[in-house]
């Protein structure tokens, strides 16, 4: 009989530690408390720093709303665009808000929600370079954030020109402002949303809009490990109610301007 | 442990895209020393000068480049000058980059190099008639590098391990930009940069190997 | 030209990023500094082939750019499950960098000192121990320490590598505000470089003194 409290504690420790052995990422969010999110703050109005150097921008915004859904206070971890996904895959943040396009390749090593925000691309070019729409970069020296959507698709159509353009990948979409402006390189293709807002921000008085790319539209999703189906699922239900609430309007028209936000429905088909 | 599965096969397969890099990197890595030694010995000669318009500009030139990073002087020659108006190309930005500090720092080798070979060789070469630069470049010049020869092995392993910070100015033809770019598409940070480290290291035991050779034919008695 | 945003508080962001630079090479200096004293000596005084591995394992953080270093030490630790910050990457990356340069210093400081010295004072009747503390650390001390200041320079603007992986030191913080006001990258690029000079330069002097005055004592 007095094997009873020892086989009683046994009993009670293994029911303890076994089940926070499967605790998920979602678990591990809730109770750490905090919600470490991959944020890009050179990608206004997604994400840009104010005057006094704090992060702010849509993502942003949209970060805290998913803490505040979690009950979790907000962590931004900055992330330069090619280090989104290596900072989840390491660890150092729990999701990305970070207006990543949802490529299958990019799936193969991380995992994607359903769409929270979607992008048409234009031609940003320098006001003396003389070019007037996508037709006209052929032979130019053209540049954009090395890896990302609209870089690969604007790579994969020079190769079909076979004239003597070039293509330099930068690490920041900051860098290739600063290029463009400067005339490093002649043009680049970026999100609309992003070149009506840098164009705005009057930091460029070279920098013109020459009309859009004839690229499909560029659904972005919030990311999350491969393998945490719960976080996945979360974030999931967290954008329909994002869109549900109205919220998803309020932040559009809060950030990027009147109108209506983009349509994150893909015609003619399920998700 | 692992919460990652490696994909090493899709990796392996662009390894003919990383070696046409690593070509471009030791293309880099070896102008910018050619260039780079010119410029030092000329530092070099102008810092032993007394007259403070040629001495303190070549002070400038080596204090400088000494006491800042090199990242800092990569980024400057690309985004710095471009505010000049002065455009250039990755590589070219690079290429300025890492000579400037190559330049700066074998300016100091060659200094103390300079200091290493007794005057009294200029004063014999002078007195058995050459003149003031045939006594520089045929005595003292090749004994400058046999007392440098180890140090500049040194900066060339530093130059080729520069190369890589291209990639923070666009550059993506070289070893790292390479290599970034097949990361930012596939986002197998570890396998691409694994194997992209290896191929550093052999080209920095390349290069070595090929310096000693050199030095052992060049140098012995 | 001099109509700038630019403000005060941008000022003082750029110190709290020259802050970060200072402390991660103090640490990475002193790490280095314990690590290498311990690799360099053992390399000094053991035969050759029995340290071997020791000195190619020393070998590769002076063969592979360190911005692949910090890459891979960021991506690799996470793998083998540890949760680390990119703060603490940079220090144990910076460290064992350091190390092996420190390694390579403390190697020629030992054997800088003649075998005849040493011989001699075994002779006297001192010991291995004593032979090291009393006749050695202090010979080769003259010898390793200018190169240590270098080194020590030398990490201080290495450091610049690890905003890559998300820290914010002094030139990643001059990024971010050029990122804000893209308009002025030269300007603030200066401000960063001149932070760098002041911190480096007077450190440099100090070591060029101290070689020249420990070269006149020789």
């Amino acid at each position: 009989m007095k094997w009873m409290p020892l086989a009683a504690t046994a009993a009670l420790l293994t029911m303890l530690t076994v089940p926070q052995a499967f605790a998920d990422k979602l678990d591990d969010i809730i109770a750490s408390g905090v919600l470490r999110c991959a944020v890009v703050l050179d990608f206004p109005p997604m994400g840009s720093r104010d005057a006094n150097n704090n992060p702010v921008g849509f993502d942003v915004d949209t970060c805290t709303d998913l803490a505040a859904a979690l009950g979790v206070t907000p962590e931004f971890v900055e992330t330069p665009f090619p280090d989104r996904i290596p900072a989840l895959v390491s660890g150092r943040a729990d999701v990305g808000v970070a207006s990543t396009s949802d490529t299958l390749e990019r799936a193969k090593t991380i995992g994607f929600s359903i769409p929270y925000f979607a992008f048409t691309n234009v031609v940003l070019t320098r006001t003396d370079a003389g070019i007037a729409d996508y037709e006209g970069l052929k032979g130019k020296k053209l540049g954009s954030v090395a890896g990302t959507f609209e870089a690969i698709l604007l790579e994969d159509d020079m190769k079909t020109w076979g004239s003597t353009s070039t293509f330099q990948g930068y690490q920041s979409q900051a860098d290739v402002f600063q290029a463009l402006s400067q005339g490093q390189i002649d043009a680049t293709v970026v999100t609309s949303t992003v070149a009506f807002a840098t164009i705005a921000s009057g930091n460029f008085n070279n920098l013109a809009i020459a009309g859009d790319a004839p690229y499909p539209i560029d659904y972005v999703s919030l990311i999350g490990l491969r393998t945490e189906y719960g976080l996945l699922n979360y974030l999931n239900l967290f954008v329909n109610q994002q869109i549900r609430s109205g919220r998803y309007q309020e932040l559009y028209n809060k950030h990027v301007g009147e109108g209506d936000a983009p349509d994150l429905l893909i015609p003619g088909a399920y998700y | 442990m692992f919460n990652y599965t490696f994909h090493w096969r899709p990796a392996l397969q662009a390894l003919p895209q990383m070696l046409q890099g690593t070509l471009v990197t030791l293309q880099l890595a070896i102008l910018s020393m050619i260039i780079g030694v010119a410029f030092g010995v000329v530092l070099a000669l102008m810092r032993q000068s007394k007259n403070p318009l040629i001495h303190f500009p070549a002070t400038v030139w080596v204090e400088v480049a000494r006491n800042t990073p090199a990242l800092l002087q990569i980024y400057m020659a690309y985004f710095g000058l471009g505010q000049l108006g002065i455009r250039l190309d990755s590589f070219v930005a690079l290429l300025i980059g890492i000579t400037f500090n190559n330049a700066g720092y074998l300016a100091e080798t060659f200094r103390g190099g300079l200091r290493a070979i007794p005057q009294t060789q200029t004063r014999a070469a002078r007195s058995l008639g050459f003149g003031a630069y045939q006594a520089f470049t045929l005595i003292v010049l090749p004994q400058l590098f046999r007392v440098v020869f180890h140090p500049m092995t040194n900066q060339m392993v530093w130059a080729i391990l520069m190369t890589s910070l291209g990639v923070v100015v666009g550059l993506n033809t070289d070893l790292t930009g390479v290599v970034q770019d097949l990361n930012v598409r596939t986002f197998r940070t570890f396998e691409y940069f694994a194997i992209a480290a290896v191929l550093y290291y052999l080209i920095a035991k390349f290069v070595t190997l090929g310096a000693r050779l050199l030095a052992w034919r060049l140098f012995r008695y | 030209m001099f109509q700038t945003a630019f403000s005060l508080n941008d000022l003082w962001f750029m110190a709290q990023g020259a802050g970060w630079t200072l402390l991660i090479t103090a640490i990475a200096m002193v790490g280095g500094t314990v690590l290498g004293l311990v690799f360099g000596v053992t390399r000094a005084v053991l035969p050759g082939w029995t340290t071997l591995p020791l000195g190619f394992f020393l070998d590769i953080f002076r063969s592979v750019p360190l911005l692949i270093q910090l890459i891979l030490a960021n991506s690799f630790i996470p793998i083998l499950g540890f949760r680390a910050s990119p703060f603490a990457v940079s220090c144990i990356v910076l460290a064992l960098y350091t190390s092996s340069y420190c390694s390579e210093i403390v190697r020629g400081g030992v054997q800088a000192v003649p075998q005849t010295t040493r011989r001699a004072a075994r002779s006297l009747g001192m010991t291995w121990w004593q032979d090291m503390t009393e006749i050695v650390y202090p010979m080769a001390l003259r010898v390793m320490l200018p190169s240590w200041i270098g080194l020590t320079l030398g990490v201080m603007k290495d450091t610049a590598l690890v905003g890559w992986i998300g820290v914010i030191e002094l030139l990643k913080s001059s990024q971010i505000l050029i990122t804000r006001m893209q308009n002025e990258p030269l300007f603030i690029l200066i401000i960063a470089g001149v932070i760098y000079f002041l911190i480096s330069f007077p450190i440099s002097r100090l070591g060029a003194r101290l070689e020249s005055r420990f070269r006149e004592n020789d």
